[in-house]
């Protein structure tokens, strides 16, 4: 690909990117959310048109091409999101919309073609399973099969690790490795540095649609990488030494309900209360309790005052901050303006006043570093990392009293989950108490003064971080202490 | 290309096509088209005829788009026009009052009462029992109907007149004429301020945002502290109501006398126009006009041209075509 520019309105996402990717090489591409990545893959696919570069692939040019004609040429794309029926069979899904299956369908034949080609590549997929079935790892697996059958030279991974489990990452590596030794291309997007050491031969850094780096991965250190991929030094963000907490903000006895199988804790002012575990454990159950949007049994106080009974809006106005997990439909309306989803938790005035709105949306904007060519424009456009910080903005520009945070930084890059941690961080340093729910150990270790573990519905442990021990949280989340 | 030129480009198109039948037909779609505008626009009283026939679409149609936008599927109004329109001439039967104004208010009122009892009905089953709120209302109609039906054979009904109707309404209540030399009641210029008033409720208030919220996403409405039910109890009487006065001001302004049918098909045309406005109240506005002066012109274009009048139902189908189809959402690249 040479000189790629690709623009949306004013903003150019792609300014003239150079991408050069050779057989039985793994290229990985790195770069903050809106850097270009997606722009730059979906021009390589056929999914949107350049407005100037050429693409050159295996001595072919490709322009004006259409994803069919990508993948008929060689291309084959991995979404982060899988395109398979789950209702059907894996040879079933393999053979949809695969024209070399012919027009009846062939399953013995199309099942030993997967046995072989499973084989080889050590994929372990069982032709005659329901998709349904399967977990995430091995839907994946799918997909690449499929882009192995129909020949393609040239796969690209679209963030294939963001909803695998480590084993299934480990896995994940070795088949890229073996599809390597066969000389085929692979392009590997993430946000995961240590990813990008272990498997990748070079790396292609990008910033704001621009080339901003690219080496060889050997010999590269990942401070180094993380500072090309947004220009500073991204080192975890800084927690003040433990101080006596204060009083106790919101308190919590005995939650039951669907998923929640007896839950007590306090979390007091100024103090993190990080909750670890593996997802599915109650985390959602959890904070969208607190928050009011599900009724359990036990009690919730908030500032001294039982709020177990309270709607969202009166939790909200006694000083509850909520970060879902879920921002595609609950924490941002996508088909609205940034304006107005700056103002969906507003429960204040019946009028609406368009003009201050905007102009309020606008310093939010500038204060929360929101990247977008206007208040008025519609979110669904944005990245995930600006999307995430018009929640941020929302909720806690407002110095709430108690933040419940969820998978706050999920699908960031380390910029943005940088940006998204400092500012819980401070509100903590001001006062505030915070629930911080997230399946990122990691991430939870960094910014937490207490640590809990939960599993099954109920915390298995809470330990203070100065004294947590990995290997016995590690044991918490499987469930076995 | 911008939604308004699409729409209208939508309407050219239905328009090409309804042509295209005409001369299949055998007839010249110039003169048929001509005849058509003559039937709806020739006259201060064919005029009339057209914003008469307009009024109840409007009114009802404004209700339905505020519906649809909270994301609640009511077709409904079929049944609140015709209850509406009972409602109003069971109140200026039953309660006379000399004074032409409040007798006319006090009937419009118990008109607007009785639909939004109706979709109270409708909004409760919905709610509380978790059925499909299409369903609901969808079926609630005929039992409106038949309601309607047996009130005319019973205590609203004129003895001895042959078929289903009510005795002529006292002079009080019927609507005056707008304005001088123009055949038309007050009613269309009523459903015009109420759609101004339904886009600035949608637009610049809370509870309007609180809708167009619920309907782009159920759980963001929940998470900003909006409850789903109550934006439902809200939409669904408020539609009602107007459904309610649709029905009354045709009972009053148009028939005198409330007649088995004289609403028929009409709740049915307000989900037309709701969608034909692409669901802005104020959109609303000509695409009733749109169908009123259809309409209006149809029994000229018969008796003129000799095109079958039932040619208008294809027209207005044709439109839903194709307006549908230009105002299908892309999905997202």
């Amino acid at each position: 690909m040479r000189g790629i520019v690709r623009c949306f309105g004013a903003v150019r996402a792609n300014d003239g990117i150079d991408l050069q990717v050779a057989a039985g090489r793994i290229v990985g591409l790195l770069g903050e959310n809106g850097s270009g990545k997606s722009t730059l893959m979906k021009v390589l696919f056929g999914m949107v048109p350049p407005d100037e570069g050429t693409i050159i692939f295996n001595g072919r040019e490709l322009s004006g091409h259409r994803p069919a004609e990508a993948m008929q040429a060689g291309l084959a794309m991995i979404h982060q999101h899988f395109m398979l029926i789950e209702a059907m069979s894996v040879v079933e899904n393999v053979m949809l919309g695969w024209p070399a299956a012919g027009r009846w369908l062939k399953r013995a034949r199309v099942g030993q073609q997967i046995r072989e080609a499973s084989a080889r590549f050590g994929l372990d997929l069982d032709p005659d399973a329901r998709v349904a079935d399967l977990p995430l790892g091995r839907r994946q697996r799918i997909e690449i099969l499929k882009a192995i059958l129909r020949g393609a030279d040239l796969l690209i991974l679209d963030e294939p690790t963001s909803n695998l489990a480590p084993a299934e990452v480990a896995g994940l590596l070795a088949i890229l490795r073996r599809l390597r030794e066969e000389g085929r291309g692979i392009v590997f997007i993430t946000h995961k540095l240590p990813e990008v050491l272990e498997v990748c031969d070079e790396v292609v850094v990008l910033r704001a649609g621009r080339v901003a780096g690219r080496a060889p991965v050997a010999g590269v250190s990942r401070a180094a990488l993380a500072e090309m991929m947004v220009g500073r030094d991204t080192t975890t963000p800084h927690v003040p030494d433990a101080r006596p907490p204060g009083a106790p903000r919101l308190v919590v006895r005995d939650l039951r309900g669907p998923g929640l199988d007896g839950i007590d804790f306090a979390v007091h002012g100024g103090e993190i209360l990080g909750v670890a575990g593996v997802d599915g454990n109650g985390q959602l159950e959890l904070a969208d309790t607190l928050a009011g949007l599900r009724g359990a049994t036990g009690t919730i106080a908030l500032e001294g005052t039982d709020v177990s009974r309270a709607s969202v809006a009166e939790r909200m106005r006694a000083g509850l901050a909520y970060l879902p997990a879920d921002r595609a439909r609950t924490s941002l309306v996508r088909s609205m303006s940034i304006a107005d989803n700056f103002f969906l938790r507003d429960t204040d005035a019946f009028l609406l006043h368009p003009a201050a709105r905007a102009a309020h949306a606008a310093a939010l904007m500038a204060t929360y570093d929101v990247r977008a060519p206007g208040p008025q424009a519609v979110v669904a456009r944005l990245s995930g990392g600006n999307a995430q910080k018009i929640v941020v903005a929302r909720e806690l520009d407002r110095a709430p009293g108690v933040v419940i945070a969820h998978q706050a930084a999920w699908g960031l890059d380390p910029g943005a989950t940088r940006f998204v941690l400092d500012r819980i961080v401070d509100l903590r340093n001001r006062g505030a108490a915070v629930l911080y729910i997230s399946s990122e150990l990691e991430e939870v270790m960094a910014i937490s003064d207490r640590v809990a573990v939960l599993f099954g519905g109920r915390f298995a442990g809470v330990v203070p971080r100065a004294t947590a021990d990995l290997g016995r949280i590690g044991l918490w989340m499987a469930g076995q202490a | 290309m911008s939604l308004p030129s699409r729409i209208a480009l939508a309407v050219a198109l239905s328009l090409v096509c309804a042509a295209l039948l005409i001369a299949l037909s055998g007839h010249d779609p110039f003169s048929a088209f001509a005849a058509m505008a003559e039937g709806a626009l020739g006259s201060p009283h064919q005029v009339g005829v057209a914003l008469n026939k307009t009024t109840p679409y409007l009114l009802a149609g404004g209700g339905v788009a505020l519906c649809f936008r909270a994301g609640v599927i009511n077709i409904g109004a079929e049944g609140q026009i015709a209850l509406g329109g009972c409602g109003t001439a069971a109140t200026a039967l039953a309660w006379p009052i000399e004074a032409p104004l409040p007798a006319i208010l006090l009937a419009l009122a118990g008109g607007a009462l009785v639909g939004a009892a109706w979709a109270a009905l409708a909004a409760a089953i919905h709610l509380g029992r978790q059925v499909h709120e299409v369903l609901v209302t969808l079926l609630l109609n005929f039992v409106a109907l038949l309601l309607v039906q047996q009130a005319l054979a019973g205590p609203l009904g004129e003895f001895g007149a042959g078929f289903l109707q009510s005795p002529r309404m006292p002079a009080a209540v019927w609507l005056p004429r707008a304005i001088p030399g123009l055949d038309a009641h007050p009613g269309f210029f009523v459903a015009v301020v109420v759609a101004a008033g339904l886009s600035f409720l949608l637009w610049r208030t809370r509870f309007g945002f609180a809708i167009r919220v619920a309907g782009a996403s159920r759980p963001a409405a929940a998470y900003a502290g909006f409850s789903v039910a109550r934006l439902t109890w809200g939409v669904m009487l408020l539609s009602g109501a107007l459904a309610g006065l649709a029905g009354g001001i045709e009972v009053l302004g148009v028939q005198r006398r409330l007649i088995e049918g004289f609403s028929l098909g009409f709740g049915f045309k307000a989900v037309t126009v709701a969608l034909l406005g692409a669901l802005e109240p104020l959109a609303v506005v000509p695409a009733a006009l749109f169908v009123g002066m259809l309409e209006a012109g149809a029994l000229s274009m018969q008796r003129q041209v000799g095109v079958p009048s039932s040619l208008v139902a294809v027209i207005e189908g044709l439109t839903m075509l194709f307006v549908l189809a230009a105002t299908v959402r892309r999905r997202a690249a």
